[in-house]
């Protein structure tokens, strides 16, 4: 639209100075415009792209954080009511039963030896350490309300050995007392569960009693083991 | 210029992979904060802790609070003792419970370390779970410090009948009470599990007014001690 050939005059100079320029100078200033205009564009473009990383790593990062807060503040797990490393399976040796537990009168013939647990006297064996042996069909009773029956044979246990178990077993929640005809020196016995051992100082009958005494194996743990019978020869 | 919108093509595919991700992501934390609630109180207390060693020697203490109100509660002819009694007998058996459930929950075995050893883990130079010579308490060393009778004494309250039962049964709780008294402060002062310290202080509080009353129905039967 530019004249090129008679040239216009203008008052304003820098109208003027345009007039004044020559073609070619006329389209080397279209080209820087639209050069300045492309790499406006450019600019532009590359802003909205760093805008776009800007939000996006961001976005990451949170998410990310999100993630390590969700981890890191997690509370501990709820109970499993699993007895952790007391539960009695780690132990060598330990045998595990099924027994009934109906009371019943008379005598009961029992599936181990000592017994683990079955059909028993309505009155418990009162715990705490016997000279002489004692009733299965009360202690059964006993290990129901959750004690541990430590019974020894006395042919194969010196007094002195009788005296250490004593004194290694807690003071509430156990009977001590004599078997005869047993296939082992000593055995220790919880509702269920049982361990044979050959000496009053092996070390499993601490981690049996850790795992078993008044444990919720027994069918009822919180009963007492006070206040029914004294079997003859209680200390 | 075809391999430049392929190129735009697999970088805006590339944005929406990215972004999907992250929303998955996202959606996994919630699912994983919104699961927080539901779950237990952290860090139970652990074998060793005071809450722990008070829950075992408690029980100890407790069942044989049991054994002496259910014999009393069984002979006496004493309305206001039975009543006692039966009141001594059952609240300490439900907190007995209670007790013996924290240690199940806790994943703990029922039986711990020597008795009352865990009382002096404030270092306060109390020697309440060793003996002057430094060794732990033997059971029975550690049952007289909590004021629990022997068993000499227990047999002697089965075999009492009458005023003097009445009379035994008294001397023997009061001192029992007392007994539980500095190990629920024990607790009060070393524990942190919120219920276990309201348990305490309410054993402080119920065994503090059960000795006034047991004091003046000593008065009453015109008890000698």
């Amino acid at each position: 639209m530019t004249p090129t050939s008679d040239k216009r005059q203008s008052g304003n100079p820098a109208t003027q100075a345009k007039i004044d320029l020559t073609v070619k100078q006329q389209r080397e200033q279209k080209r820087q415009e639209k050069l300045a205009e492309y790499q406006k564009q450019l600019a532009k473009r590359r802003r909205s792209k760093l805008v776009w990383w800007i939000v996006g790593s961001t976005a990451a990062v949170l998410v990310v954080g999100a993630i390590v807060a969700s981890i890191v503040f997690a509370p501990a797990p709820a109970p499993s009511y699993a007895r952790g490393d007391s539960d009695g399976t780690g132990i060598e040796g330990v045998e595990t039963f099924t027994n009934t537990a109906n009371h019943v009168e008379g005598t009961v013939e029992y599936a181990q030896t000592p017994p683990t647990g079955g059909d028993h006297n309505a009155i418990w064996l009162n715990c705490g350490v016997y000279t002489e042996p004692v009733p299965n069909e009360n202690a059964v009773h006993a290990l129901e309300h959750g004690a541990v029956w430590v019974t020894y044979d006395p042919a194969q246990v010196s007094d002195a050995d009788i005296a250490a178990l004593a004194d290694a077993l807690p003071s509430t929640y156990t009977v001590l007392s004599p078997y005869s005809d047993m296939d082992t020196p000593i055995a220790v016995s919880a509702w269920n569960a049982q361990l044979k051992v050959d000496s009053a100082d092996d070390e499993r009958i601490e981690e049996f009693i850790k795992a078993y005494w008044r444990s919720t194996n027994a069918p009822e743990p919180n009963a007492a083991c006070t206040g029914a019978y004294d079997a003859p020869g209680k200390k | 210029m075809s391999d430049e919108t392929s190129a735009g093509r697999s970088r805006r595919w590339l944005v929406v992979v990215i972004a999907l991700v992250l929303i998955a992501a996202l959606g996994f934390a919630v699912g994983r904060f919104s699961t927080f609630g539901s779950q237990a109180v952290a860090a139970a207390p652990g074998t060793s802790s005071p809450e722990a060693g008070f829950s075992r020697d408690m029980q100890v203490h407790h069942a044989q609070a049991i054994q002496m109100a259910m014999e009393i509660y069984r002979k006496t002819d004493d309305d206001e003792l039975r009543v006692l009694s039966y009141d001594i007998a059952t609240g300490q058996a439900g907190q007995r419970g209670e007790m013996y459930d924290w240690l199940v929950q806790w994943g703990l075995p029922q039986s711990g370390g020597p008795m009352m050893q865990w009382m002096d883990e404030d270092g306060t130079g109390h020697e309440h779970g060793a003996t002057a010579d430094g060794e732990p308490m033997t059971d029975d060393e550690a049952h007289e410090a909590m004021g629990m009778a022997s068993d000499e004494e227990i047999a002697a309250l089965e075999a009492a009948t009458g005023q003097e039962a009445d009379c035994l049964f008294l001397e023997l709780m009061i001192r029992h009470h007392e007994g539980a008294i500095p190990m629920a402060e024990a607790l009060l002062a070393l524990g942190t599990d919120a219920r276990a310290l309201e348990v305490a202080q309410a054993i402080k509080n119920g065994q503090t007014s059960e000795i006034d009353a047991m004091r003046s129905m000593q008065t009453r039967l015109a008890c000698s001690s």
